[in-house]
């Protein structure tokens, strides 16, 4: 079973929650960030080469165009593949783990896998972050020598960074599958 | 016996200070715009460059406002990243001593871990 909501990032842009049961114990949650707009990327490549342009004309030196060319398109490519994210989802699969996933505008994929035996707890922490507080969720990581302790909190949809409402959403959905750890019969 | 109440020696301290700052604030007049000739032929010939004059107040002007944004910085510097523990817990959290429950008696303070709180808020009991 697959369903789709709209909700609001952080900073006010829209984004989609994707939640898919894919078994009893196995769902995925995707959040799916804005598309980089056509109108940005034009403003802000005619901003740069109106400005080479005026450089070129005072300068009188035309390799001011050719490196300002250059410069966009190398900018283009290395935003689209290293910034700009256009889908974040979490993939809890009870027993086994929590995957993390982050697919960027060019395609490119990059995946965290962590097992369920280090898995603490996923909680939504808030902190203070560049003059805001901000809702996020994040994995408490075990530490292996204090039962109660945290080694490590791993920050999730930190491109998207959903607002609380969604958060709540995602969080119950996780907890739904984590509890079933503590009623499943212990196997180690 | 420590009252911010005014007192006598207090009153002679201020006065004192205001004199001294009065007679500080002409004598930098002093220096800063009577030209060099006129006080060499007063006998002071060993005054500073009237360089400082000028160049002591901007340092400090400067500074203040290096100040400003400097202190901006280090506040951004010392807020702990998204993914450090400290936004969950801290020294005092992790050594704290969990008290007995008592029957009737308000509860000792303690750190509630951000699990329980999350479930709290979060997930509701039905």
């Amino acid at each position: 079973a697959m369903e789709e909501r709209r909700y609001r990032s952080a900073s006010g842009a829209p984004i989609a929650l994707q939640c898919r049961q894919h078994s009893a114990c196995c769902r995925e949650l995707a959040v799916r960030c804005p598309r980089l707009q056509l109108r940005s990327l034009s403003a802000a490549t005619s901003a740069v080469w109106l400005v080479a342009y005026g450089l070129s004309a005072l300068s009188e030196n035309s390799m001011v165009l050719s490196a300002a060319m250059f410069i966009v398109l190398i900018g283009l490519i290395v935003y689209l593949h290293f910034v700009k994210v256009d889908q974040e989802s979490l993939l809890v699969i009870g027993s086994l783990g929590i995957q993390v996933t982050s697919s960027y505008a060019s395609g490119k994929e990059s995946t965290t896998f962590i097992e369920m035996g280090q898995v603490k707890d996923v909680v939504i922490n808030e902190a203070i972050h560049m003059q805001k507080v901000i809702y996020y969720l994040c994995i408490l990581l075990q530490d292996p020598g204090d039962p109660q302790g945290v080694s490590e909190v791993v920050p999730l949809f930190q491109s998207s960074k959903p607002r609380l409402d969604c958060l709540i959403e995602v969080y119950k959905s996780c907890q739904e599958i984590l509890e079933q750890r503590k009623t499943a019969p212990q196997s180690s | 016996e420590n009252s911010p109440a005014p007192l006598p020696e207090r009153a002679i301290y201020g006065f004192a200070l205001f004199l001294g700052s009065w007679f500080g604030f002409i004598l930098y007049l002093i220096w800063a715009y009577i030209p060099e000739t006129w006080l060499f032929s007063l006998g002071l010939t060993y005054w500073p460059q009237k360089y400082w004059a000028v160049a002591l107040p901007v340092y400090l002007l400067v500074a203040i406002g290096i100040g400003y944004i400097l202190l901006f910085g280090i506040n951004m510097m010392s807020t702990a990243p998204l993914n450090s523990t400290h936004t969950i817990t801290d020294n005092y959290a992790k050594k704290q001593q969990q008290k007995k429950f008592q029957e009737e008696a308000i509860p000792a303070l303690s750190d509630i871990p951000i699990s329980e709180v999350n479930r709290m808020f979060f997930l509701p009991e039905k």
